[in-house]
């Protein structure tokens, strides 16, 4: 059986010209319809299997999510979404061998559209989980300054959230307090964010700043306890415990069973009770403390030493544990109260109050955190040290 | 080149008295005025480029089609189809290419080759036809085997059945299958200049600038097509490849030395097993392609199901990081033997794609290993499955240009450029070293053809001029000198001939006899330059092949070998008993 073309073809050269462009625009349009229509038939099976795969990866199962969003994209290999959400799922199946190919999904989407927020969202989260810091930072800040489909605002500021979150997960607190500092300013006035803005405040340790955060949901909400309890901590945190003991109690007044802020209340109320150094106390009152405080140091002192083994009485200044030195010290300077009465040497309550401090500080360090009165005395001491500085 | 319009008229016309033409008549006639051979066969490059094109387009989607329909999106190890599936579908492959498509057996690359070199370009297009459909569904239903050599020959086949209902001459007529070949391959891969380069490495089989110009517009006018229907999407997502330190470079020269083992054994395992099965009685040919399908998919369904059709989305998943080196081994292994199986039943299809395939993972598990003994190494394993798709191609397939920028075009990425060329160097000379006759050629032999190849005639010694020349007489005369003084100068010589440098350039012989006649006849004050004929002698250089020599060595009793620097400097001559003797050829005897 032989099979040939009819030669219906005239011997012309243009004709045959005129014929073949004929010929390639019919086939053009036959072979476009073909694809079209199969490619409407991949697109909706395609769909069917996306779909799938979405129900998967938000029960958790990426395994079964991978193997649908793939084959979805078997049937449509350019679509984008397929191509995102995949990725997504090798990331977040916490496979190593599997981001790889998750990052090099995101960056060919990367490659076509590198204004888009969520691609760059994606790959930040990849090169977070990559351990790359910059590599993460650069895509973060991508996704902040990139095109979002919707909520931009919003969606901006919690990117900005995630990315301080990873930048203290670092320990990176530099950027981060950079980033806060942008935070603070495109806030809208909303107490969730502000209230989220304040714990990551918190967590950078810019007390002020949180404090601020805290007291700028108190303006919206002024019931909300969560604030109250942060701005008391906040300001605990920077050493104004006047303002930590009004938060504190406020918090407590909403919330009688808070026993973290019960706590922090308590240790605040001794170091206000405890502190002679408070400016609106009088001389007497400040003497008094200091004579209290002297005797709680040694008290301290003595109890540490026989928790560690030493033996206070045994020798005197020279021996081998700074503890022994600091008991040299007590003793040197206690016949010294006596002229705290006299008010004619000015110099006397500090240094009475640094031998004080030096035992609390020694014996946080041999005998571990104190607590009560003697917790209160180290962050008076630790807030006087801040402040010298 | 014939300036001759394309097509004889039947007859000619007679002449016609001037007669104001009609507008229209005048731009006819001015464009049949444009249409000579020449430029028509390049617009005829185009088309064929553009019919491919299309036909590649709606091949590709059948094999998907075939593909979804019969195992589904994603074929899942342990299902009964994967047995099923290409066995039932190698059934009906044997029975329509016993009975329906007798030629269409094989890759199609040979098949292309010896349209050009003897059948004068003649592929039915019933070929075109029987390798869509049967490729296809062979494919499509999981056989080891790839898109790209059908499409080859579908390509070069649609070129054919154009040529011929045009009725172009005979020496056109042949260089249509290669032509639409580059175009078909060019579609399947995407690739144009990978595609122009393996038909003049592997389907032409020698350089020709006449039909390189063809080749790449039918190339380029197919993968337009194709993109402008499927996307410019490459085929596969190229992963961040890296090549830091040159002295990795001695990291792919392993596998090089690896890829062009595993070369041999592909390439022998298919040299072995195939004349045995066709060597078989007809009956059993029913059922190879089955039983090649049943092993296939036992390999799939004990935990390989990568193996089937292509394997391209393999291909790049472990281009990222998504196997073990062992599993990738594994994968290569089982590759050579389910393409081995495929190919060797007769079954249609390709093996392009399963040789890049092997390559891939070849490559992958060459740079998992390296890692655990070099941790220090900074090639990614995307950049050594690159680089190992490009290794198998070079070694198995014999073409080593071609892979290199077969894996340049695909990827898109030069800085792997360096690791390429010395893995695919290396795998090329291991293979050529351990097996002296390529695959495609081992083949025709095998079907009892002898086609040309370009390794053959690059290994080829090639004999020059002045391999023939000998040395110039002392005496060489001039154009300016007088017979009579020329006849004392020759006395000494026993030569019989003696060259004459003219002035201002080229040469001329005259013989001692022609002398002394001229003397005789009282010529003696006349110069040679007035007594010898104004056409001047040829001349060769001594670069030139010796088959050069040829035309002129029966016409002239000798003829001279000049500078090229200086043509009025001799190097020596070339006679007709030096060329014939350098030939070995009894003719020198004569």
């Amino acid at each position: 059986m032989t099979w040939t073309l009819p030669k219906l073809v005239p011997r012309s050269g243009p004709v045959i010209l005129l014929i073949l462009t004929v010929g390639a625009v019919a086939g053009f349009a036959a072979v476009g319809h073909l694809v079209t229509r199969y490619n409407l038939n991949q697109q909706a099976r395609g769909r069917k299997l996306y779909a799938q795969g979405l129900s998967a990866a938000t029960a958790g199962n990426y395994d079964a999510a991978i193997e649908d969003f793939r084959a979805a994209l078997t049937c449509d290999p350019t679509n984008s979404q397929y191509q995102l959400s995949l990725a997504r799922a090798l990331r977040d199946s916490n496979v190593p061998q599997r981001l790889e190919e998750a990052e090099s999904y995101l960056v060919a989407l990367w490659q076509r559209t590198p204004q888009d927020a969520a691609i760059n969202l994606a790959l930040a989260r990849v090169a977070a989980h990559r351990g790359s810091i910059d590599d993460a930072i650069r895509y973060y800040h991508n996704a902040m300054y990139g095109v979002w489909n919707s909520n931009a605002d919003s969606n901006r500021n919690r990117v900005r959230i995630e990315l301080i979150e990873y930048l203290l997960s670092r320990n990176a607190r530099a950027q981060a307090d950079s980033e806060l500092i942008a935070l603070s300013t495109s806030l809208p006035r909303n107490a969730e964010d502000h209230l989220q803005a304040g714990h990551l405040f918190m967590q950078a340790q810019d007390y002020r700043g949180a404090l601020a955060q805290f007291e700028d949901v108190l303006h919206l909400q002024p019931g909300n306890e969560e604030a109250m309890l942060g701005a008391g901590e906040a300001a605990y945190g920077f050493g104004n415990y006047t303002l930590a003991q009004h938060y504190l109690r406020s918090a407590i007044n909403v919330d009688h069973e808070d026993e973290n802020a019960r706590q922090r209340l308590a240790t605040t109320d001794l170091i206000l009770k405890a502190n002679p150094f408070t400016g609106y106390i009088s001389d007497a009152e400040r003497n008094r403390r200091i004579l209290a405080d002297f005797a709680q140091a040694e008290s301290r002192l003595t109890d540490c030493a026989s928790h560690v083994g030493v033996d206070l009485k045994a020798a005197s200044g020279s021996g081998p544990s700074p503890l022994l030195s600091l008991q040299t010290r007590w003793n040197t300077v206690q016949p010294d109260l006596k002229q705290l009465s006299s008010s004619a040497e000015t110099d006397l309550p500090d240094t009475i109050m640094d031998v004080v401090f030096q035992i609390e500080q020694q014996t946080a360090a041999t005998c571990g955190q104190p607590e009560g009165i003697d917790l209160a005395l180290l962050l008076i001491s630790e807030k006087r040290e801040a402040t010298a500085q | 080149m014939s300036k001759a319009p394309f097509i004889a008229s039947p007859s000619a016309p007679a002449p016609s008295p001037p007669v104001r033409l009609h507008l229209r008549q005048r731009l006819f006639s001015t464009l049949e005025g444009v249409f000579h051979e020449e430029v028509f066969f390049l617009i005829l490059s185009v088309f064929i480029g553009i019919f491919s094109g299309l036909a590649v387009v709606c091949f590709r989607l059948a094999i998907d089609w075939t593909h979804l329909a019969l195992l589904g999106p994603l074929p899942q190890t342990h299902s009964l189809r994967l047995f099923a599936v290409p066995a039932l579908a190698g059934l009906v492959v044997a029975a329509l290419v016993l009975h329906v498509f007798p030629a269409i057996r094989g890759s199609g690359v040979n098949q292309t080759k010896s349209a050009l070199y003897i059948f004068n370009g003649y592929i039915p297009f019933r070929t075109a036809v029987g390798k869509f459909i049967c490729s296809a569904l062979a494919i499509g239903s999981g056989q080891s085997l790839g898109p790209e050599d059908p499409s080859l020959q579908i390509g070069a086949s649609i070129a054919s059945a154009l040529g011929r209902q045009l009725q172009i001459s005979r020496d056109r007529q042949r260089l249509m299958a290669p032509v639409g070949a580059a175009a078909g391959l060019a579609a399947a891969f995407n690739a144009p200049i990978s595609a122009v380069l393996f038909t003049i490495e592997e389907v032409i089989g020698r350089w020709s600038a006449g039909i390189l110009g063809s080749v790449v517009l039918s190339a380029v006018a197919s993968v337009v097509v194709v993109r402008s229907f499927l996307g410019s999407e490459p085929l596969f997502r190229i992963p961040v490849t890296t090549f830091k330190r040159p002295s990795e470079l001695l990291a792919y020269v392993v596998l090089g030395i690896v890829g062009g083992i595993a070369s041999v054994a592909f390439a022998k395992s298919i040299g072995f097993l195939r004349p045995r099965l066709k060597a078989l009685p007809r009956w059993t040919q029913y059922f190879q392609p089955a039983i090649a399908g049943l092993l296939v998919g036992l390999i799939a369904f004990l935990g390989a199901p990568q193996v089937m059709g292509a394997g391209y989305d393999a291909m790049d998943q472990a281009m990222h990081g998504q196997f073990a080196w062992r599993f990738l081994a594994l994968l290569a292994l089982m590759k050579i033997i389910a393409t081995t199986l495929s190919f060797v039943s007769g079954t249609p299809g390709g093996m392009f794609a399963p040789t890049l395939f092997i390559g891939a993972m070849l490559g992958g598990a060459v740079g998992g290993v390296e890692h655990i003994f070099l941790p220090h190494l900074t090639g990614s394993t995307g950049t050594y499955v690159l680089v190992g798709m490009g290794v198998l191609f070079a070694g198995f397939l014999r073409v080593p240009m071609t892979s290199v920028f077969m894996v340049l075009e695909v990827s898109g990425n030069y800085e792997i450029i360096l690791p390429v060329i010395v893995a695919n160097t290396v795998s090329y000379l291991v293979s050529r070293g351990l097996q002296a006759i390529p695959i495609f050629d081992l083949l025709t032999r095998q079907d009892g053809l002898i086609l040309p190849s370009l390794e053959e005639e690059r290994e080829e010694t090639i004999l020059r001029v002045e391999d023939a020349m000998l040395p110039a007489s002392k005496t060489i005369l001039n154009a300016q000198d007088y017979v009579d003084v020329s006849v004392r100068r020759v006395q000494d010589s026993s030569d019989p001939v003696f060259l004459v440098r003219m002035h201002p350039s080229g040469w001329n012989v005259i013989a001692r006899e022609q002398l002394q006649r001229l003397f005789r006849e009282g010529k003696g004050e006349l110069t040679l330059g007035s007594v010898l004929p104004a056409q001047p002698l040829p001349s060769l250089y001594p670069d030139l092949p010796l088959d050069s020599a040829l035309r002129y060595v029966n016409a002239y009793s000798i003829v001279p070998v000049v500078n090229r620097a200086d043509s009025r400097r001799l190097e020596g001559v070339v006679t007709r008993d030096s060329v014939f003797q350098k030939y070995g050829s009894p003719a020198a005897h004569d």
